[in-house]
């Protein structure tokens, strides 16, 4: 099961607060619900995990990243990253992301992935594969813009939320809160009721 | 004493009665015994690690998480059964199956490991612990890239093998060439044929989909030394033999019993790495242990059907007369060769693609090629590969039609066999017994009133306003069923004979054992009419008794309507010993000389005197207390039936369709269904068969394909995605028959119940192509669910 996305997300921070979180692949990890780096292999290559609950199961992917391009001039990561869960089940994505400047200060994350998908995901969830993904890149673009947001400080439109204007990265404020694991239920509930809006918003 | 003739006749409910099934007592209750109803003391459950990729290599099992697993007891792999020499196994088609992965897995869902626990929730729990470490390898899913000289290997252990069991291979993935018929004369006529028309067509992968999953309970008795398996199996004696080749357990030991069935349509003819990893782990265990597939492993690995990509050809002259068929088709068997075919005849009765027509000049080719798929390739609901060369025919004379401009009645009629020519010997070499094809259309042409159809269809092309296209398919298709005689039809060498054995109890009730097995056919009660019929003894009182290998005498078992021309015929021929027996025993109580007897339903009486009579319960009696000095006591016999020819059945199809120009969406209007299946034992059970035949046929061609994305990822192999009709979708069918008795058949009869499933998947492509063809259209391939057909509706331009 092959799928290519392409997608922009905005980010409510600047180019430089945003190309400190994307090129680093631990604050990077964590953006995804359920995912962390488990050990630095060496400066390209990173070995992690993903953790997915489904009910009281939880299914884990154990895999590597290899990065290709880390350019922080065209600010450009290219990785390619690859996973199987214990019986087999397995799922790569290559993946290009660009900075680029947006309105007011903030910039937008374009990416282009291409994910395939191999065994029980790939059987079942043929059909659902491309808005599951859509979802989840949804919430990794929310947690992205927050911890850029986070080492830039307070956006300016809210200066009196959280204090000093030369914040620096460890001084940041509220560390935005990211699930340990990515609950799939959940996430079927929210399928559901995008599926019957969708429903209503078309014969409307 | 002297009950009326006509009175006696019905009390024998024999031939030709529409009596109720015998079976159904027990099935309508929810009584029946099926094989996951079996349990035994102290029976174990397996359960089955699968590959969830299509193509790797297996870098390493780990068992030791699933050993921990409360109530597992043995997790085994291809290193266990190694050393039994079972990591491999033969398949019916000469090629070799991994039973379990050996090293390197084939296809998605393939056998890795097994697990044996306690319960099954505890085999089901050891199955997700089992930790399996793949390096994946590039996919071949689309059999002409698995041809090309860089494609990736499929099958490592057959490297270096030009010589396959069916000929000489060109090609890594290429498993065998199989042809039929006079190549030279057939290019020769279409070298001078004025007319010729050439198509492409995939018939695309689909599954049987019985109801009830294949499994076993197979239970070793290390203390006899007996194997005792329940199985859903067509074929229980031929698993009999292979258990015993592969075990090395005596024959005598192996005890095979399918119970009852619950439908098979070519799925449970083969055997399958299940079977034999419970056989081996109750053999090691010494348990009982049971295996019951669920519906995404049935779907996924169990046997597929069909999977055919066929190009056809017809020369023909410009009137119509069709002068010569040429076909040429790349065959998909999945990674290994299982098909379920007679041992010389790779590709089945493909060679049937000559069809109804009289065609002076034909020639076939199938060259089988490996993907990364499942195996299989069985006759789903149809004699070996009799489906895919019907459709081909019937599709190509439409198009040769559409090319002249002629109609579709009229161009067949041009073309068939007349009835005078039987019997006929096709270009082929096929020697059909007997036929009225003209007869048949016809009567059909007639009940729909196919000329009003066409003024509507003309009325409604016409009018751009039409919200509905309308499309009408006609199929006049022969079948050849009843494999096989045994100087060229045999499985693993053994001859496709059948057999039956009548006892006549002493007092005049009667068993028959069989050596076929029902999974939904009625045998218990058709049987039963034939032995009433034959005897004179009620079908109340006769009980058939199929399936234990212990009891019954050695048959090859139910598919491809096999059962009527061949287990039938034996019956016939069992029943005919002990009708002469039996006169003998009438002139002896009667105290005249056989010559002075005629029969009469249920009684020998003396020529012209009614008053002087022995029915078949006296003599019965007689046969157990005063045999005739010199008669053996007794009255029972065994016959053998070595077919002298296949059976042909046929028939004349016709539908009408109306599909909607914005959606796609396909209303099946009216299906017309004539069937001659020469003489008609039970018209009730011929009625239900053609009704399920229809009804699996309008399953495959509007919605079934097991589909697979390139990773080798099957989709759509649960019920939610694989099309099984209900009554909600099915629609209403008309029947009727004709009767042309088999010549050479004891009874006159040919085979019914697969005609339904051959015929009408060409009729509903013929009537959806013919909804388009006033547009240039020729063929567009199955399924024709609502989407493929506004596809093309959107590629003619009529949907947006």
């Amino acid at each position: 099961m092959e799928v290519v996305l392409d997608k922009k997300y905005p980010v409510a921070a600047g180019l430089e607060s945003s190309w400190a979180v994307l090129s680093n692949m631990h604050e990077l990890a964590t953006c995804m619900p359920g995912a962390q780096i488990t050990e630095d292999v060496d400066a390209t290559h990173y070995k992690g995990s993903v953790r997915v609950k489904v009910g009281p199961a939880v299914a884990a992917f154990a895999g590597t990243i290899e990065i290709l391009t880390l350019d922080p001039v065209t600010r450009t990561l290219k990785m390619l990253g690859k996973g199987a869960d214990k019986s087999g089940s397995s799922a790569s994505m290559a993946l290009t992301a660009v900075l680029v400047p947006a309105e007011n200060g903030h910039s937008t994350l374009e990416g282009h992935a291409e994910v395939i998908v191999n065994g029980k995901f790939a059987q079942f969830g043929g059909r659902m594969m491309t808005s599951v993904s859509d979802m989840i890149l949804l919430q990794f673009a929310e947690v992205f813009s927050q911890k850029a947001q986070a080492l830039q400080g307070p956006a300016p439109v809210a200066p009196a939320a959280a204090g000093a204007e030369d914040a620096a990265p460890v001084a940041a404020p509220a560390a935005p809160v990211v699930a340990k694991e990515f609950n799939a239920l959940a996430f079927v509930w929210v399928m559901i009721k995008k599926f019957f809006a969708d429903l209503f918003g078309r014969k409307a | 004493m002297n009950a009326p003739m006509s009175d006696r006749e019905k009390a024998l409910m024999g031939m030709g009665e529409s009596r109720l099934r015998k079976e159904d007592a027990r099935f309508i209750q929810g009584k029946g015994n099926y094989v996951d109803d079996i349990k035994l003391p102290e029976m174990l459950h397996m359960d089955i690690v699968r590959s969830p990729v299509a193509h790797a290599r297996i870098l390493r099992i780990n068992k030791e998480e699933a050993l921990k697993v409360p109530g597992v007891i043995a997790v085994l792999t291809a290193e266990d059964l190694k050393p039994l020499k079972l990591h491999w196994m033969p398949t019916l088609a000469g090629d070799v199956a991994a039973v379990l992965a050996d090293g390197k897995v084939h296809f998605q869902m393939q056998e890795v490991a097994v697990v044996i626990a306690t319960d099954r929730y505890a085999a089901a729990d050891g199955v997700e612990a089992v930790e399996v470490e793949y390096e994946e390898l590039p996919v071949v899913i689309d059999p002409f890239e698995a041809l090309k000289p860089d494609a990736p290997v499929i099958r490592e252990d057959l490297v270096g093998k030009t010589e396959g069991a069916h000929g000489k291979r060109y090609h890594h993935n290429h498993i065998f060439t199989w042809d039929a018929g006079d190549k030279e004369a057939t290019d020769a006529a279409f070298a001078s044929a004025p007319i010729t028309v050439k198509q492409d067509m995939h018939y695309p992968r689909v599954h049987p989909c019985p109801l009830e999953t294949c499994g076993c309970v197979a239970s070793f008795d290390p203390i006899r030394g007996e194997l005792t398996t329940y199985i859903t199996s067509q074929a229980p004696h031929v698993v009999r033999t292979v258990v015993s080749m592969l075990s090395g357990i005596p024959e005598s030991k192996v005890r095979i019993i399918s119970p009852d069935i619950g439908g098979g349509f070519g799925n449970k003819v083969g055997i399958y790495p299940g079977y034999v990893c419970a056989i081996v782990a109750s053999i090691v265990l010494g348990k009982p242990v049971k295996w019951i597939e669920d519906r995404i492993e049935n779907l996924s690995s169990t046997a597929f059907a069909r999977d055919y990509h066929m190009t056809g050809e017809l020369a023909a002259t410009a009137d119509g007369k069709i002068l010569a068929l040429r076909t040429n088709v790349i065959a998909d068997h999945g990674a290994f060769d299982a098909c379920a075919d007679p041992t010389k005849f790779p590709a089945g009765m493909f060679h049937i693609v000559s069809g109804s027509y009289d065609i002076p000049s034909a020639y076939c080719r199938v060259d089988g090629v490996y993907t990364n798929k499942a195996p299989g390739g069985v006759s789903y609901r149809c004699s070996f590969r009799v489906t895919e060369a019907v459709y081909l025919v019937e599709r190509m004379v439409d198009v040769l039609a559409q090319k002249l401009g002629m109609d579709k009645a009229e161009i067949r009629s041009k073309n068939f066999i007349k009835r005078e020519q039987f019997p006929y010997t096709s270009a082929f070499g096929f020697e059909y017994d007997s036929g009225d094809y003209q007869t048949a259309m016809d009567k059909v042409l007639n009940a729909v009133d196919y000329k009003g159809l066409r003024a509507e269809q003309a009325i409604k092309r016409a009018d751009p306003d039409c919200p509905t296209l309308m499309g009408i398919g006609l199929v006049t298709f022969t079948e050849v069923v009843g494999a096989g005689p045994s100087k060229i039809c045999d499985i693993l060498g053994v001859g496709m004979f059948d057999s039956c054995e009548i006892r006549v109890h002493p007092t005049g009730s009667a068993i028959a054992r069989m050596g076929t097995i029902s999974q939904g056919q009625g045998h218990q009660t058709t049987y039963a009419q034939i032995i009433a019929t034959e005897l004179g003894i009620s079908s109340e009182v006769i009980q058939v008794e199929e399936g234990d290998t212990h009891t019954a005498p050695y048959g090859l078992g139910t598919y491809g309507s096999r059962s009527t021309p061949v287990a039938g015929a034996a019956i016939a021929m069992a029943a005919r010993k002990i009708h002469a027996k039996a006169k003998k025993i009438a002139a002896h109580l009667l105290e005249v000389s056989e010559a002075d007897l005629e029969w009469e339903i249920d009684r020998f009486k003396l020529r012209g005197n009614d008053d002087k009579f022995k029915t078949m319960k006296d003599i019965a009696w007689a046969a157990y207390n005063q045999p005739p000095e010199g008669l053996e006591p007794g009255l029972e016999a065994v016959h053998y039936y070595d077919p002298p020819n296949f059976t042909f059945p046929f028939g004349a199809y016709l539908c009408v369709v109306d599909i909607d120009k914005g959606t796609g969406e396909t209303k099946i209007r009216r299906f017309y269904a004539l069937d001659d299946c020469g003489t008609r034992i039970n018209p009730m059970i011929i009625e239900g068969q053609i009704h399920g035949g229809l009804t699996e046929g309008f399953a495959v061609a509007m919605g079934q394909l097991l589909s697979f994305d390139k990773q080798g990822n099957i989709q759509g192999n649960t019920l939610m995605d694989y099309f099984l009709p209900t009554a909600v979708e099915t629609p209403k069918w008309e029947t009727d028959y004709t009767v042309t008795p088999s010549p050479h058949h004891p009874l006159g009869a040919k085979g019914v119940a697969e005609s339904p499933h051959v015929g009408s998947i060409p009729t509903f492509t013929s009537a959806m192509v013919d909804a388009f063809a006033h547009l240039g259209v020729t063929h567009f391939n199955m399924p024709h669910t609502s989407y493929r057909v506004w596809q093309q509706l959107k590629a003619v331009g009529l949907a947006s």
